[in-house]
């Protein structure tokens, strides 16, 4: 017994050490915001401000970079969504011999470092004129985010009953009219967070992004930029408010799901 | 496969979905890897001189590797720390998804995951920025460690391989809590209890039960986190210093600074070498398929 | 409207295995008619090549005279009623009635209309706007139904649809879809392994096994007719006893089965004497006597005896012969018979000859389906 309640004890000393080392970087990073110091730091605080907010604001390479990301990852959902759907229809409906071999071919983005991502691509597309930039970034992102929508779509599709749609064709619907009225909307729960997730992943990708963005300069290049040369807390700035949308994101969702939760056991 | 695809979804539909992925997989994914691999095979030639009579297969660029002890030692020191990362986040990682998987109440996971899952969704580069400011030289750590009297005077962290370290942890933390969970949740948790029953104690049962039964989960975590930490940019970048250079940063240097992309193409071969070579190897000692990695 | 559905020589292969031999048969319009059969014995193969989920291998299906062998399932004048109903879970009680006239182009306002009408035929107007998840067990079938009658098929097909319902639902939902069927006058091809369901509610059953059609009759003729080793014995529960032909009257057959006494039934199919052939004698055609009565020409003892309620039902071991099921009524085993029905005690046996059916071909192995429901086809 009381080796048992050693174990149970060491287990909650352990999660909060764990959940610390998981918050207090951020917490750490965000009250740097606050500091008036130069140099982002909380050591020593020089005095409470909101001056680095407004410097944010005014910061116009910084919106440039975050209209860049948007585009991006608005042209990564308009190709990753459709190609990660396709796929995962392909594989729920096919089989047969080769289709272990496309498996493994759809799962191989996931498992290349992003970097090799980024310069095949570059290297690539420079043989058909063209160049890094936004057009090449969304290529590039989507190489991979592609698998993602596609194992997300994948395992809910698992779970569809093709009886649906023989019932549908049974009652005169043509496949196109069983795709759109059956097929999608069981599939858009799914096709929504894998929206949600290849937005995000478009949002915060780096390595891959490094190589193809050209002098279209995201966000996270905008940011690793500046880390490097001429870093204030304006950046800690931009990282508190994309804390504060995450978390409001994550709050969302969380709502949505526990509600869903009551009203399917209500 | 065709027949069925027509069969399900009717010509049209079907021809979009061969369309979608052919376009995919030929244009975005096997093509631009093979051009990679043919360049890295040629010399670097201007424009006008490509189709040329110097235009030849050569391995010049694979021998500039080997002829740089430099890049050899960083390579190797890639491998290296790449590994020890993996192990890093597989023992901290361990507890954590036991614990969610077989000792949280449901509600009390859901919570976790979702505080979890916060980090994450901020991105990397502001991650890892977040471990810059605590490793910086007048920064807190330093502050907190001389307040306590443990050292003198303040270590400059930022200068060898342990930012590197604690920030890779750090940032690929999720890619192994997730697939370990997800395996050790779909044990039984009777087998645990029999094995207690049996008169195991926690060591074995974890060693007999829980490990053998999440291997595939193992497999999975630390195949993506070694790919994510040995092809990582961002945080040795910014955590590491011009004497802990990582291979990526040289691959870079190659490309954006060298301006010799064939020798570029060559180095990042290497690389993704090494990425294949460590999944083969990780799949065959766990004995798992690419099936169980994709779940 | 002309409701016919003509097989002619199908046939179902699926590489070397052959789910269905070749196959005819002709089913007529506005008929009630059932392919009764035990799990993989080829009934759904059947039932999906007329609705066109398959394309048979060989032959032609043809519905009110019309050759639909190539037609796909969306173009055929069927409706099907799935074993799961397969209602579509996402949408509300309307959409899934009106579901097959959308599809159609038929505006909104007949299509309500119309869906109006069949929600009151099931016997749930009013429900329209709930979600399909909101229904019971039972409002989830009618609302089926409803789904498939909507379009208006000539042949509404349905496959095992009571088999998630409890016992009592069950046999509720069988007066409720033989009336749905008297009042459509629409045909309904019936798919079941349960004989009960096939004899209530049918016209004409086709019994099935390994592919093939045993026997088409309607549910009485099969019953007391069997015409093959396999219905006698799938359909309600038999006695069999494999055997030599000594005599021959008419169609009345005298069998030497090795017993005390030789055993007379009569055959459909022409017989010699010194043929092998088999003799059937269900439990409920036994009459049971006193030890002494010279009358009955079997003798035995009890072995068994099981109270069922109005029946009882007893094991007899015949005198150097097989054990057999007898069922007595209740009410004939304490008053008329004043046989002392107790295990361990001797009685003896009769039947009359013109109820016991012989068969062709001596079969020696156990029955293939022993375990019957005896009650629902009493």
């Amino acid at each position: 017994m009381s080796s048992s309640r050693f174990f149970s004890w060491a287990l909650k000393a352990y999660l909060l050490v764990f959940f610390v080392y998981l918050f207090l970087p951020l917490v750490i990073m965000a009250a740097a915001t606050f500091n008036e110091s130069r140099f982002p730091t909380i050591t020593p605080w020089t005095g409470t401000t909101l001056q680095w907010f407004s410097a944010l604001w005014a910061d116009g390479g910084m919106w440039n970079s975050l209209i860049n990301s948007l585009m991006v990852a608005v042209g990564v959902l308009c190709l990753a969504l459709p190609i990660g759907i396709a796929s995962a229809l392909f594989l729920t409906t096919v089989d047969g011999r080769g289709k272990s071999f496309i498996y493994a071919l759809i799962l191989s983005p996931l498992l290349t470092p992003g970097v090799i991502i980024g310069i095949s691509t570059l290297i690539f597309w420079r043989g058909w004129g063209l160049n890094g930039g936004i057009a090449l970034t969304v290529i590039a992102q989507s190489a991979f985010i592609a698998a993602y929508v596609m194992l997300m779509v994948t395992a809910r599709l698992q779970r569809f009953d093709r009886t649906l749609e023989q019932a549908a064709l049974d009652l005169g619907a043509s496949q196109w009219q069983v795709f759109q009225r059956v097929l999608l909307p069981y599939l858009k729960p799914a096709i929504l967070s894998a929206a949600v997730l290849a937005f995000l992943q478009s949002l915060e990708n780096y390595n891959t992004t490094l190589f193809v963005a050209g002098y279209d300069t995201t966000l996270t290049i905008y940011i690793a930029s500046k880390v490097r040369t001429g870093l204030t807390p304006a950046v800690n700035a931009l990282a508190l408010l994309m804390i504060l949308f995450t978390v409001g994101l994550a709050m969302i969702y969380e709502f949505k799901r526990r509600r869903e939760a009551a009203r399917r056991l209500g | 496969m065709w027949q069925q695809l027509r069969r399900r979804f009717g010509g049209p539909l079907a021809v979009a979905i061969v369309s979608l992925m052919g376009i995919w997989l030929i244009a975005m994914v096997l093509l631009p890897q093979w051009q990679m691999i043919d360049y890295s095979f040629h010399p670097s030639l201007l424009p006008a001189e490509r189709g040329g009579v110097k235009d030849v297969w050569t391995l010049a660029n694979y021998a500039t590797f080997f002829d740089n002890d430099i890049h050899l030692a960083i390579f190797f020191k890639t491998i290296w720390s790449s590994v020890l990362v993996t192990a890093l986040t597989l023992l901290v990682s361990y507890p954590l998804a036991y614990y969610l998987a077989k000792v949280a109440t449901p509600g009390q996971a859901a919570l976790c995951l979702l505080l979890l899952i916060i980090p994450f969704w901020i991105n990397e580069i502001l991650r890892t920025f977040a471990w810059y400011i605590i490793f910086a030289f007048r920064g807190p750590l330093n502050e907190l460690l001389l307040a306590l009297g443990w050292i003198d005077r303040p270590i400059r962290f930022l200068n060898g391989d342990t930012g590197v370290l604690v920030g890779m942890v750090y940032a690929y933390i999720l890619f192994m809590v997730f697939p370990l969970y997800n395996a050790i949740e779909s044990l039984d948790t009777n087998q645990i209890r029999a094995a207690r029953d049996l008169g195991a104690g926690w060591g074995r049962t974890h060693r007999r039960i829980v490990i053998p039964h999440a291997k595939p989960g193992i497999a999975t975590g630390c195949i993506m986190t070694f790919m994510l930490a040995a092809g990582s940019y961002a945080v040795p970048a910014l955590l590491g210093s011009p004497g802990s250079r990582w291979f990526t940063q040289i691959i870079y240097n190659w490309f954006f600074e060298g301006g010799d992309w064939n020798q570029g193409a060559a180095y990042a071969f290497l690389l993704l070498v090494l990425c294949i070579a460590f999944v083969s190897i990780i799949m065959r000692v766990f004995k798992v398929g690419l099936g169980d990695i994709a779940k | 409207m002309d409701g016919r559905v003509s097989l002619s020589q199908v046939a179902m292969r699926f590489g070397d295995f052959t789910a269905i031999q070749p196959t005819s048969l002709e089913i007529e319009s506005g008929e009630f008619f059932s392919f009764l059969g035990p799990s993989g014995c080829g009934k759904t193969t059947l039932l999906n090549m007329i609705s066109g989920f398959l394309t048979p291998s060989e032959g032609s299906v043809a519905i009110g005279g019309t050759d639909m062998t190539r037609v796909p399932v969306n173009r055929r004048p069927t409706a099907m009623i799935f074993q799961n109903l397969a209602l579509f879970p996402l949408m509300s009680v309307y959409q899934n009635i009106e579901f097959g006239l959308e599809v159609r182009g038929i505006d909104r306002q007949k299509r309500r209309r119309r869906a109006d009408e069949l929600l009151e035929l099931v016997a749930l107007g009013g429900s329209g706007d709930k979600p399909v998840a909101e229904l019971s067990g039972g409002q989830k079938q009618r609302i089926a139904i409803a789904r498939a009658l909507a379009v208006e098929p000539r042949v509404l097909l349905l496959d095992e649809p009571l088999s998630a319902l409890d016992l009592k639902l069950r046999q509720h939902m069988r007066t409720e879809l033989k009336a749905i069927q008297r009042k459509t006058g629409i045909t309904f091809i019936y798919i079941t392994h349960d004989q009960g369901e096939a004899l209530t509610m049918s016209d004409r059953v086709a019994v099935m096994s390994e592919g093939r059609i045993q026997q088409v009759a309607d549910p009485m003729t099969l019953y007391r007719h069997p015409q093959t080793d396999f219905v006698a014995n799938f359909v309600g529960e038999n006695n069999r006893f494999p055997g030599r032909v000594m005599a021959i009257e008419g169609d009345e057959v005298t069998l030497d089965a090795g017993l005390s006494a030789p055993l007379r039934g009569h055959s459909m199919t022409p017989l010699e004497p010194g043929d092998s052939a088999t003799l059937y004698i269900r439990p409920e055609q036994w009459r049971l006597g006193a030890a002494d009565d010279r009358c009955l020409p079997l003798a035995g003892v009890i072995q068994t005896e099981h109270f069922e309620g109005a029946w009882l039902t007893l094991e007899v071991e015949l005198n150097q012969g097989p054990m057999i099921r007898a069922q007595v009524p209740q009410m004939a085993a304490g008053a008329d018979t004043q046989v002392p029905l107790r295990v361990g005690s001797a009685c003896r046996l009769g039947y009359s000859s013109r109820q016991a059916v012989v068969l062709a071909g001596a079969v020696h192995e156990p029955t293939s389906e022993e375990v019957v429901d005896v009650a629902a086809t009493a």
